[in-house]
């Protein structure tokens, strides 16, 4: 167990290094973001609706794409000088390259989301202090559910010829469930209800965490090893 | 008779790319010491024996029992174009468990002591295959895999690699080396094999003949 965590760290800060550096992805992650956001504020018609009615709605499209830029870049970097074979070759668990890439990945989305949550604020004018701590909770749990799928997917797609088209194919579908639980429960902690109100909406996300985070760490060897 | 100290042994190694068959029941051993040089035509499926052999690729059938550590150096390098020398050998060294006077001392070794801390994404391919053959070190493998090393490298390094080849077969470090450079791999090889069509021809020991000459002579047999 010490082994597999203390090579997922070292896989998980090489991979935030390379990002640091490069900034590729985060730069046009964050550039997307604050598209999205300004793009789904104006096109709604003032008179007609309310920028709090589409909110929540904005702020996850916002997050899942944004993030998606991220989740196709931790396995394209493994490509380009075939890295990733480097890693097989050692003694490294296979299951240390998935949870090395989740904890990086969630770095990254985690980043963006941090910057992109005060420009929602921004825009949108929304309260989101009066919930903030259950917020911030709720992005935390669907953003695990996401990453986990996500990574598993992203290195997957990037064995195919067209990766950064694949992975979005891929992972959409199985991000309906989170994404819904995650809106509902944004639009609510926006009107001021108490999380304890929304127990079956966060239960919901709870089991698409565990489910998603089990089975992608479970397949994610035969992925790999092939 | 089995052999006294083999360090890989490869059984009935069969693989399929979709239906086309790549390798067909290759069967293979080397022991301590032993430094096979596998020659053949391109498409010969020497890349995908390399691969099966590391444990890169799964084979379609048969089995393959490493006894013990091994690295490769391959066509990519392995490494990451955004990192730096040293930090690619430190990232590397830290998952075999080795320590960085390792990373210090291969990169004395491969001569790019001066180009440690640049990113190896603005080396050439020659650099790119030194920092490669130090990654495939570190961990002090006894058997090595290698796929073209000679490539991309100029004269001095070449002569540098293969004394180095030559010492490491000389203490024991087994080898299999794919390449079409077999002059300049004279004193390293102890054996010769050829695969063609995915089938491995017989592991023919040198005993001090001429690689090149043997080669010829394979290939004469062959038609």
């Amino acid at each position: 167990m010490r082994a597999l965590l203390r090579a997922a760290w070292h896989i998980a800060v090489k991979d935030v290094a390379i990002e640091w550096r490069t900034k590729t992805a985060f730069a046009s992650g964050l550039v997307f973001a604050v598209l999205v956001l300004a793009v789904l504020f104006f096109s709604r018609d003032p008179t007609a609706v309310a920028s709090s009615d589409i909110a929540p709605g904005a702020l996850w499209v916002t997050f899942t794409f944004a993030a998606m830029l991220g989740l196709n870049r931790a396995f394209l970097l493994e490509r380009e000088l075939h890295g990733l074979d480097g890693i097989l070759l050692t003694p490294a668990p296979r299951a240390a390259i998935f949870w090395g890439k989740f904890a990086a990945n969630l770095v990254f989305v985690g980043a963006i989301e941090a910057i992109s949550l005060p420009l929602f604020v921004v825009f949108y004018d929304v309260p989101i202090w009066v919930r903030f701590g259950e917020l911030v909770l709720v992005i935390a749990m669907a953003t695990v559910a996401f990453v986990a799928v996500g990574t598993l997917l992203s290195a997957m797609a990037v064995r195919t010829r067209y990766a950064e088209l694949m992975l979005p194919l891929l992972l959409l579908p199985f991000l309906v469930p989170p994404l819904v639980g995650g809106v509902q429960l944004t639009a609510r902690l926006l009107e001021g209800r108490p999380l304890s109100d929304l127990s079956g909406w966060l239960k919901l996300i709870a089991a698409f965490d565990l489910a998603f985070v089990s089975l992608s760490a479970t397949l994610f060897h035969v992925v790999v090893d092939e | 008779m089995p052999p006294a100290d083999p360090v890989i042994i490869a059984e009935g190694i069969s693989r399929r790319f979709a239906y086309r068959p790549v390798l067909v029941d290759v069967s293979l051993t080397l022991e301590t010491g032993e430094a096979l040089l596998l020659v053949g035509p391109n498409g010969a499926g020497k890349t995908t024996l390399l691969r099966v052999l590391a444990g890169l690729l799964y084979p379609s059938t048969g089995h393959v029992d490493r006894r013990v550590p091994l690295g490769m150096v391959a066509h990519d390098a392995m490494l990451y174009p955004a990192l730096t020398a040293r930090e690619n050998l430190r990232f590397f060294a830290r998952l075999h468990g080795v320590n960085g006077t390792r990373v210090e001392t291969l990169l004395e070794l491969v001569g790019l002591m001066h180009r440690a801390d640049d990113r190896v994404g603005t080396f050439s391919r020659g650099m790119l295959q030194r920092i490669a053959i130090a990654r495939a070190l570190l961990h002090e493998p006894r058997l090595l895999l290698f796929d073209e090393p000679l490539s991309g490298l100029d004269p001095a390094a070449t002569r540098t690699l293969v004394q180095l080849l030559t010492d490491l077969r000389q203490r024991g470090t087994a080898m299999i080396i794919v390449s079409h450079q077999l002059e300049q791999l004279r004193g390293v090889g102890t054996h010769i094999a050829r695969l063609a069509r995915g089938r491995l021809g017989p592991k023919d020991p040198l005993a001090g003949r001429d690689p090149v000459a043997v080669f010829t002579e394979l290939m004469r047999e062959d038609g």
